[in-house]
């Protein structure tokens, strides 16, 4: 175990190697840099008023002048002592307004995640013990519209209807606290913070809940129609031990990994979702830095959704193997 | 051989009928698409006055929407030209603002509305509708091609250079790709041929993966060592007998990309990183009615639920497909 998880570091490390290098390529080798946009927004290039001299003085602060591979070098120097430098918006250091950001984006996900799991799981299962029955089929026909509705169309939609106050005013326009928030106690505050977050964690939801049941549904298929199955219920098992106990443990296994996969995605879309509930969290920080071209910024969020995306794929791995012991870890590298 | 699987899969495929209906509506999408400015134009069909015959519409096709020198600036619409006239169904272009009618909802002059310059909804959305469907299929060919290459490559050799290409699919899969693909936009400009190059290059590493294991699995078969024997050159064995057997899975999963490309599209012009206006996009049409939507339902409504009835249909075409292709299912019948 201990060999396996130093070699899968070491992966790790390597990968995170590669991501933050071509991000950084990318981020450089773009037509214009952040020195131009900043001055062009500032209209004194417009103007004239502005030597090229303050130009280069600009890109200078900002490590433009060198080649990639220096810069890159100067970057990770810094990164490996957590140094992501300061932001170019408002000159605070990048891991400030990031330790701002994460936390929410982090329970938005995780309440998401809980929840496409606690809905997902029992609706797939029941679907498949019940298959071709009327609940199968209408929830099949009901989890596959909303597999395909567009979030962020969804979004718009509950905020019109919901929040607008033009049909209905259930639930605020945004953001993640109400202005009287500030001076209440711990309790109002938190029942508060969970008002605002209902609608941007249905949105964020609903299309992977209908995804996972599906896909539970199929693993479960699946596994009822193999043999072991046969042969518990030919034994006289219950109904319910043979599915919990025989059929779902054996199902678990693409489900957990499926976790993986699922949280890259829930970073993206969580960019969507922010914008539209306005919720100040890693999605709208990535958005308002890429149209600013706020490099330190880009290249800090990208490297920590990295190494949340490599450790969500180990997690996953070593659960894999505590549900399956037939997978051994060391021969899965 | 070859094209009795095929034909099975087709009869299996034409027992769906709710994918048949998805395929009928990809088709009735396509040919809009090719034939939208035949559907929605301010120009007649055919204009006969005083003995002469024009064709106006075609006239501006042929001649890259130049008009009879004698007709030049005249809206023949208007009931002052006497003849025959014969209209496209949707007697507006794309472009064309009234601005007496800014955000009327629908009504028989405008059978979907306009939006907030006046514009026709409904000739926007039928001109939208090209972005969509040929953003989906150019961005799905060219990551499917990179990732046949590339997974046939590292199937078929093994060795260093699959432990190579697979280190690289497991970086770019770690990628937050949404926000790749947003730094990349907004850092060279947005436009269709962007949107659809930067899909394209980002999306492969699914393909490749799912051919690397079907060029795992197929290599070893008799058949391929059989050729082998006889001395047939590499090139041959991977396109003439390999890939054929291995493009039953790419096919399902080629499907399920045209419409989440479809949606990763949507989602990035209603962000502002789409294709750029005058062009209309369904996903821009959204973005912009943001600002009418407490009273402005159809703005918001209608492309909204074009993006969700084509992603339906891809989404249905390729269950079908998957359950078609099936061995199972295959050998049943």
């Amino acid at each position: 175990m201990k060999k396996y998880l130093a070699k899968r570091a070491l992966l790790m490390i390597l990968t995170l190697f590669l991501i933050t290098l071509l991000s950084y390529t990318i981020i450089r080798i773009a037509p214009g840099d952040y020195t131009t946009l900043k001055l062009g927004m500032q209209g004194a290039l417009k103007t004239g008023s502005i030597s090229s001299e303050a130009i280069e003085q600009e890109r200078k602060l900002y490590g433009l002048d060198k080649p990639i591979i220096v810069g890159y070098a100067d970057w990770l120097a810094k990164f490996v002592r957590l140094d992501f430098g300061r932001s170019r918006k408002d000159g605070r250091p990048v891991l400030t307004r990031i330790g701002e950001a994460l936390p929410i984006t982090l329970i938005l996900n995780a309440i998401s995640m809980i929840i496409i799991y606690i809905i997902s799981i029992p609706m797939g299962i029941v679907s498949a013990v019940k298959k071709d029955k009327a609940f199968d089929r209408v929830s099949g026909v009901f989890l596959f519209i909303l597999y395909s509705l567009p979030h962020f169309w969804i979004g718009l939609i509950l905020l019109l209807y919901m929040s607008s106050g033009e049909y209905l005013n259930l639930f605020p326009l945004g953001g993640i606290h109400s202005d009287w928030a500030a001076h209440a106690g711990s309790i109002p505050r938190l029942l508060d913070f969970c008002w605002h977050l209902v609608l941007p964690v249905i949105t964020l939801t609903y299309g992977e809940f209908a995804f996972l049941a599906r896909y539970t549904r199929a693993t479960m298929l699946e596994v009822i129609n193999q043999q072991y199955i046969m042969t518990a219920r030919a034994k006289g098992l219950a109904e319910k031990k043979v599915i919990f106990v025989h059929a779902f443990r054996n199902s678990l296994i693409p489900l957990i990994t499926l976790m993986a996969t699922l949280l890259p995605g829930l970073l993206g879309g969580t960019v969507i979702v922010e914008s539209i509930f306005s919720i100040p969290g890693m999605g709208l920080l990535a958005y308002e830095s890429i149209l600013s071209r706020d490099i330190p910024v880009i290249m800090a969020i990208t490297t920590i959704s990295a190494i949340l995306t490599l450790l969500g794929i180990l997690v996953a791995d070593i659960m894999y193997s505590l549900v399956d012991p037939r997978i051994r870890l060391e021969a899965k590298i | 051989m070859k094209a009795g699987y095929w034909r099975l899969v087709w009869r299996e495929f034409r027992k769906n009928r709710l994918a048949m209906g998805g395929l009928v509506m990809v088709i009735l999408l396509i040919l809009t698409a090719l034939c939208a400015p035949l559907i929605a134009n301010n120009r007649p069909y055919i204009y006969i006055t005083g003995g002469k015959v024009y064709l106006p519409l075609f006239y501006g096709l042929i001649f890259n929407g130049a008009e009879y020198p004698e007709l030049k600036g005249k809206d023949l619409r208007k009931k002052e030209y006497k003849g025959f006239k014969l209209f496209p169904p949707v007697a507006y272009s794309y472009s064309e603002y009234d601005l007496n009618y800014i955000v009327t909802p629908p009504s028989s002059k405008h059978l979907l509305g306009t939006d907030e310059q006046g514009r026709d909804l409904l000739a926007r959305m039928i001109y939208g509708s090209r972005v969509s469907i040929f953003i989906g299929f150019i961005a799905v060919f060219i990551y499917v091609a990179i990732g046949i290459i590339i997974g046939s490559i590292a199937g078929y050799y093994g060795g260093w250079i699959d432990m190579v290409i697979s280190r690289v699919i497991e970086v770019i899969m770690c990628f937050p790709t949404f926000f790749l693909i947003l730094t990349i936009l907004a850092l060279w400009g947005p436009s269709l041929v962007s949107v659809m190059l930067v899909i394209g290059v980002t999306s492969w590493p699914g393909i490749a993966r799912i051919v690397r294991g079907e060029f795992l699995r197929l290599r070893e078969m008799d058949f391929v060592i059989a050729s082998k024997a006889i001395g047939a050159v590499d090139p041959w064995i991977i396109f003439r007998h390999i890939l054929p057997n291995a493009l039953a899975p790419v096919l399902v999963s080629a499907t399920f990309g045209i419409a989440s490309t479809i949606l990763i599209e949507s989602s990035l012009s209603f962000l502002g990183f789409g294709v750029q206006p005058p062009t209309p996009s369904w996903g821009d049409i959204l973005s912009q009615s943001r600002d009418f939507m407490d009273f402005a339902w159809w703005l918001t409504f209608i492309p909204g639920f074009a993006i969700f009835i084509t992603i339906t249909a891809y989404n249905l075409i390729g269950d079908a497909l998957q359950d078609a292709m099936d061995p199972k299912s295959l050998r049943r019948k």
